[in-house]
Parts: structure tokens; C-alpha cells; sequence
């Protein structure tokens, strides 16, 4: 354990290592333009819908899986969200959560109980959510609750208002991070990594395998649609394509941030670094000029190179 | 699970046929029930389409049974029908075929070598590449269209020799060729023995790494193939084509049997898979469902199909009862 723990904070030390050496070199591109810190909040606050959904991400990819579905479960809850308006505040939100629970844990059930791969199931559940939002929404954007009902002002003001200078969205980010952590202390979190690392181990020491399985699905639902409301907040209408990159940046995270897509290894730590180190990526590209279409091409090389330095280590 | 001796072989008989049952039964039920179904212009819509998918899928089976994944497809796609058509006005219609085959073989063969040689898992070498070919098509076009104007290539696109369209005829014959190649060549095998236990076959004298980076290749050089018959069909080139037709692919793979973990699969199963999307895809248009309920017939359908071939396979069942016994 203790040794485990050493492992943990090399990785963790490379990957400040290699921000810092992003940021460095934004530094010096942009003449120090790039080190105020109102730039510096910036890219931090753009980056918080993805945070939150790379947390998700992560519970699953430690748990041995894969998650597709986390974009179009982030898109769908905020176009639920929007139509609920209507109802009381509270409302909502439960409303909204209780959807997502049975989203996440149909999916546990059918990769637990049914057996199906991860990738299958999450696959499919997408196409499903996807519609399901163009369904209830019409297939466009929602500005207003279903009978004209104002989108809650507590949520416009998510990215606006402040709480000892910081904006709630930042809070609300922060808050979902501690708990992720703290979950992973809990014994269900900690089960996640036993069973991502060996099923059958983890089955035969009597690891309550299928709950810790389904509950890992349901919290990952839950932090996509925390993700969906707060994009809302952020831009003021519920939009099913919301979160059509989501998904594959909050892999790319979590696997630059050292997880395994083999499960068993992954930090929250790592994804949270993970997470700003794309962002501080992406914001250098469009410091250079880098024509837009050429930067899937650059986030792909940089991609494979971070994940190749990672795989390099685990070989010794 | 299956106490009932009678009753297990029944199963295991259907679960080796149930797709091509389960296709047999849509495509009557289409035949019969669903209006324009069986008329000539819908076939045909459905075999130009969806032969473009078949060879995409052929490619990724050749991945998926070595226990990896091509994410990459749907991008090199759009670049393959981008060099196409950019070389095309410069160096004439050979070259331009060739260079578009050789520049998208030669990406699959830098995820192939990357698969291979490093740890890298295959899901985040073939993601990194699908940006790495977005990014190109887009460059090399400009981020425009690039229009193809060589009568004899757009013909092709529209070729119909007695009654087939020539994509699928050159589809057919890719099939004939990878089944024998399967089933009798030693590489071929040696897929299937690397996909179902990497590392006996590494010890039983199998050079696993040249086995992977043959089926990343090939995955790439069908794609190439497939984007040629796209470009050709469309009449142009397009960089932003192409898209999520990877995962079309994966699930057609997956729906013919194919397992992710590597070891399952077959070129009748993958085809079937593709024929099943394309022919429910078709019957949904043709009744008039609504485009937003599509997708989420789709996604049902994808999850029923896996259950049933999956549910009843070996691994599983010994995992069952092992889980019982325990």
C-alpha cells in the first residue's frame, strides 16, 4: 500500500511535470500574456463541464469499463432539465436526478447482470439517449420549461455569481471532486479498484461485485447530468448535441491522467490534471493560430505521446 | 444455466445462426409489410449504401478478433476520398487511387506498429489517429469539399453490372477472398489464435506483433477501399465525411457475433451485421417513423442482438456456473 502510494504520487509529480512544462511554454509563446490569471481562470473555468464528466469517466475506466454514453447523458439532462421548469425548483433537480439514476443503472444492470461489454452497452445507450432528447425537446435547442416556464435563475447564475470571489460553478466542480475522492476511500470506492483489476479475484474475496458495478454506472450518470445542468447554466438553453465531445475528451483525460483502459489504475488527481492539461493544450493551439482544422491532428499526436510516456513506465 | 442437455444444444445451434435468423425474419417481415420495401430502388439504395459500411466492417472484424479496436475508421475514410479527389485533378485518375490507398494503409500501419510495439492501448492509439486523419483531410482540403471531376470514376460510382451495383460485386469478392484467407492461410489462423489468448500464442512460437500490425494494415487498406467507393458515389471528397461510421462498424461486427475480447468473429456474421442495420434502418425510414425515435430503436435493437448472441456463449456460461457453484 505504501508503496502503492509512492507510484501514485511519481505519476501524479510527471503529470505537474508536464503542465508545467505546457505552461511554460505558453508563457514564453505568449510573452507572459498567458501566466495573468485572468487567462489562467479562464481555462480552468472552460474546463469545469469536462471535469466533472471525466470524474464519471473515471469510476468506470477504474472499474474495468468503458463509458460512451456520458456526452449524450449530459446533453439529455439538460434538455430535461430545461422542460421541467415549470415545476418547483426542488422538483427539478429531483426529478432530473431520479432520470439519470435509472439511466446509469439500467446500464450497470446490463453490463453487471446481463454480462454485455461496456462498450456495447454504453454504445447503444447513447444512440438511446441522444433520441431521447431529441424526443422530449423536439429535436431542437429548449429555451423554456415545457408550458413557457423561465430556466431557474439559481442555474443562469451558476458561471456569474460569485462566493468569496469564486464562481459557483468552480465551487460546484471543486465540491463533485472531493466527493469522488472521498467515495474512493469509502469500501464501495475502494472495490471499484479490486474489481477493475481482477473480476474473479475480487469475486472470490466476496466483493459485492454487481452493487459496486451498478452504483459505479449510476454516480457516473449522476455526474454527467450535474455536467448537462451546469452547461446549461453556462449558455442559458438545453441542447441535445451539448456534449458530442464530452465523450471522447473525457477519455482522453482520464487516460493522459495516467488511468489504465484495462481498469484497476486511475486517480482522481491524475484526471483533474489530466483534464487542465488538455485544456492548457487547447488553449496554446488557438494561442499559435493553429488553423482549426489541422488541431484534431495535434490533440491526437500529443494524446498518444502523453499515453505513450505513461505506458513506457508501467513496463519497468 | 442450461441444466437441459436437448435444450443447451438447441441453444448453442441458434446462438452459432441467430443472426442470420433473426436477419431472415426482418428482411420477410420487410418483404411483406413494409410499403417500397421491396422495390428496386430501395434494394439498391440499401446495397450502395451499406456495401460502404461492409467493407469498414470487414476491416474492423480483422481488428476486433485480434482483441483490439479501429476507431480511426470514419476519418480516414474522409482523408482517403480527400487525397482521391485532390490527386485526381493533378496526376489523373491511377495515381490518384493509389496514392489515396497507400496514404491511408500508411496511417493504419503507424497504428499497427504503435499497437504492436508499445503498451498503448489500441481504443487511445486509434482515437489519437482518428484526430491525426480528421486533421489531415482537413488540412489537405483546405477544411472545403473538394470536388472529384473524372467522368469515368463517378461513373463507377453508379456502375450496376447485371442488376448489382459494382461495389457490391468488388465487396463480394473481398469477402470470398478474406474467408479463404481465414480459414486457410496460417496469418489467418494466427488472427484467431492471437485474439483468444495472446499469450499462448506468443509461446507457441506466433509472432503476435506482426499478426497485429497485419490487421491494423488491412483494416486501414479496406477502409481506403471503402472511401474510394464513397468518393466515387458522392462525387467528391469531402473532410468532414465519414463520421461515427467506425462505430457503425464496431456494432455491425459485434452483432454478427464479434466479441471485443478478441478470438470472435466471422465474415458471414459481420456482413449479416451489416445487412441487419442497413435493412431496420431502411424499414424505419420507410414507415415513416420519426427521425428522433431512430436512434433509439437502434440503440434497443444493438443491445437485444448482443444479448442474444452473447448471453449464451461458452465464456459466460462457464462464468455462470462457476458464479453458481460458488
Amino acid at each position: 500500500m505504501n508503496k502503492n502510494l509512492s507510484v501514485n504520487m511519481k505519476d501524479l509529480l510527471k503529470l505537474i511535470g508536464v503542465l508545467l512544462i505546457l505552461i511554460s511554454f505558453a508563457a514564453i509563446l505568449s510573452k507572459g500574456v498567458f501566466l495573468r490569471p485572468i487567462n489562467l481562470f479562464n481555462i480552468t473555468i472552460q474546463n469545469l463541464i469536462l471535469m466533472i464528466a471525466a470524474l464519471g469517466q473515471l469510476l468506470i475506466i477504474i472499474s474495468g469499463g468503458i463509458d460512451l454514453s456520458v456526452g449524450s447523458i449530459v446533453g439529455f439532462s439538460g434538455v430535461l432539465f430545461v422542460l421541467l421548469q415549470d415545476m418547483t425548483e426542488p422538483l427539478t433537480y429531483i426529478i432530473a436526478l431520479m432520470v439519470v439514476i435509472i439511466i446509469g443503472g439500467i446500464s450497470g444492470v446490463l453490463v453487471t447482470c446481463v454480462k454485455l461489454p461496456s462498450f456495447v452497452v454504453t454504445m447503444a445507450m447513447s444512440y438511446i439517449v441522444f433520441s431521447l432528447a431529441k424526443i422530449i425537446g423536439g429535436g431542437a435547442s429548449v429555451y423554456t420549461g415545457i408550458s413557457g416556464g423561465e430556466i431557474s435563475a439559481t442555474v443562469l447564475s451558476l458561471y456569474k455569481s460569485h462566493f468569496l470571489g469564486l464562481p459557483y460553478a468552480l465551487i460546484i466542480a471543486v465540491l463533485c471532486i472531493i466527493g469522488v475522492s472521498l467515495y474512493f476511500r469509502t469500501s464501495m470506492g475502494h472495490f471499484i479498484y479490486t474489481i477493475g483489476g481482477n473480476e474473479k479475484t475480487a469475486l472470490l474475496s466476496g466483493v459485492p461485485v454487481v452493487r459496486v458495478r451498478i452504483s459505479a454506472y449510476i454516480l457516473a450518470a449522476i455526474l454527467a447530468s450535474i455536467a448537462g445542468i451546469m452547461f446549461v447554466g453556462r449558455v442559458g438553453l438545453g441542447d441535445p448535441q451539448a456534449g458530442d465531445l464530452l465523450t471522447l475528451d473525457s477519455i482522453a483525460a482520464v487516460t493522459v491522467g495516467g488511468a489504465s483502459l484495462s481498469g484497476g489504475v486511475g486517480t482522481v488527481a491524475g484526471t483533474v490534471m489530466g483534464v487542465l492539461i488538455l485544456g492548457v493544450l487547447n488553449n496554446i493551439l488557438n494561442m499559435l493560430n493553429v488553423s482549426p482544422s489541422i488541431q484534431p491532428a495535434v490533440k491526437g499526436i500529443i494524446i498518444l505521446l502523453a499515453v505513450y510516456l505513461n505506458s513506457r513506465k508501467n513496463r519497468s | 444455466m442450461c441444466r437441459n442437455h436437448s435444450l443447451k444444444t438447441f441453444r448453442e445451434g441458434f446462438n452459432k445462426y441467430s443472426i442470420l435468423i433473426v436477419l431472415s425474419i426482418i428482411i420477410l417481415y420487410a418483404l411483406f409489410f413494409v410499403p417500397h420495401f421491396a422495390s428496386r430502388i430501395n434494394l439498391m439504395a440499401i446495397m450502395f449504401q451499406y456495401s460502404i459500411i461492409a467493407f469498414l466492417a470487414l476491416g474492423q472484424m480483422l481488428v476486433v478478433l485480434t482483441g483490439g479496436i479501429d476507431l480511426s475508421q470514419g476519418s480516414l475514410v474522409a482523408l482517403t476520398s480527400i487525397i482521391a479527389a485532390v490527386a485526381m485533378s493533378h496526376f489523373g485518375l491511377v495515381p490518384a487511387l493509389l496514392l489515396a490507398v497507400i496514404g491511408c494503409t500508411l496511417l493504419g500501419i503507424t497504428s499497427g506498429t504503435l499497437v504492436a510495439y508499445t503498451k498503448m492501448p489500441p481504443f487511445i492509439i486509434t482515437l489519437g489517429m482518428l484526430g491525426i486523419g480528421r486533421g489531415l483531410a482537413k488540412f489537405i482540403a483546405n477544411a472545403k469539399p473538394v470536388p472529384i471531376q473524372d467522368p469515368f470514376f463517378r461513373s463507377l460510382g453508379r456502375k450496376v453490372i447485371f442488376g448489382i451495383p459494382l461495389s457490391v460485386i468488388l465487396l463480394l469478392i473481398v469477402c470470398v477472398v478474406l474467408v479463404w484467407f481465414l480459414r486457410n492461410r496460417r496469418l489467418g489462423r494466427y488472427i484467431y489464435a492471437v485474439g483468444s489468448n495472446e499469450e499462448s500464442a506468443r509461446l507457441s512460437g506466433i509472432n503476435t506483433k506482426k499478426v497485429k500490425l497485419f490487421a491494423y494494415s488491412m483494416s486501414a487498406l479496406l477502409t481506403s477501399i471503402g472511401g474510394l467507393v464513397w468518393a466515387a458515389r458522392l462525387g467528391s471528397g469531402s473532410p468532414i465525411g465519414g463520421a461515427n461510421y467506425e462505430m457503425e462498424s464496431i456494432a455491425a461486427v459485434i452483432v454478427g457475433g464479434g466479441s471485443l475480447s478478441g478470438g470472435k468473429g466471422s465474415v458471414t456474421g459481420t456482413i449479416a451485421g451489416v445487412l441487419l442495420f442497413g435493412v431496420i434502418n431502411s424499414i424505419l425510414n420507410l414507415s415513416g417513423i420519426s427521425p428522433f425515435w431512430q436512434g433509439a430503436i437502434k440503440g434497443v435493437f444493438i443491445l437485444l442482438a448482443v444479448a442474444a448472441s452473447q448471453i449464451h456463449s461458452k465464456k459466460n456460461v462457464s462464468m455462470e456456473r462457476w458464479a453458481e457453484n460458488e
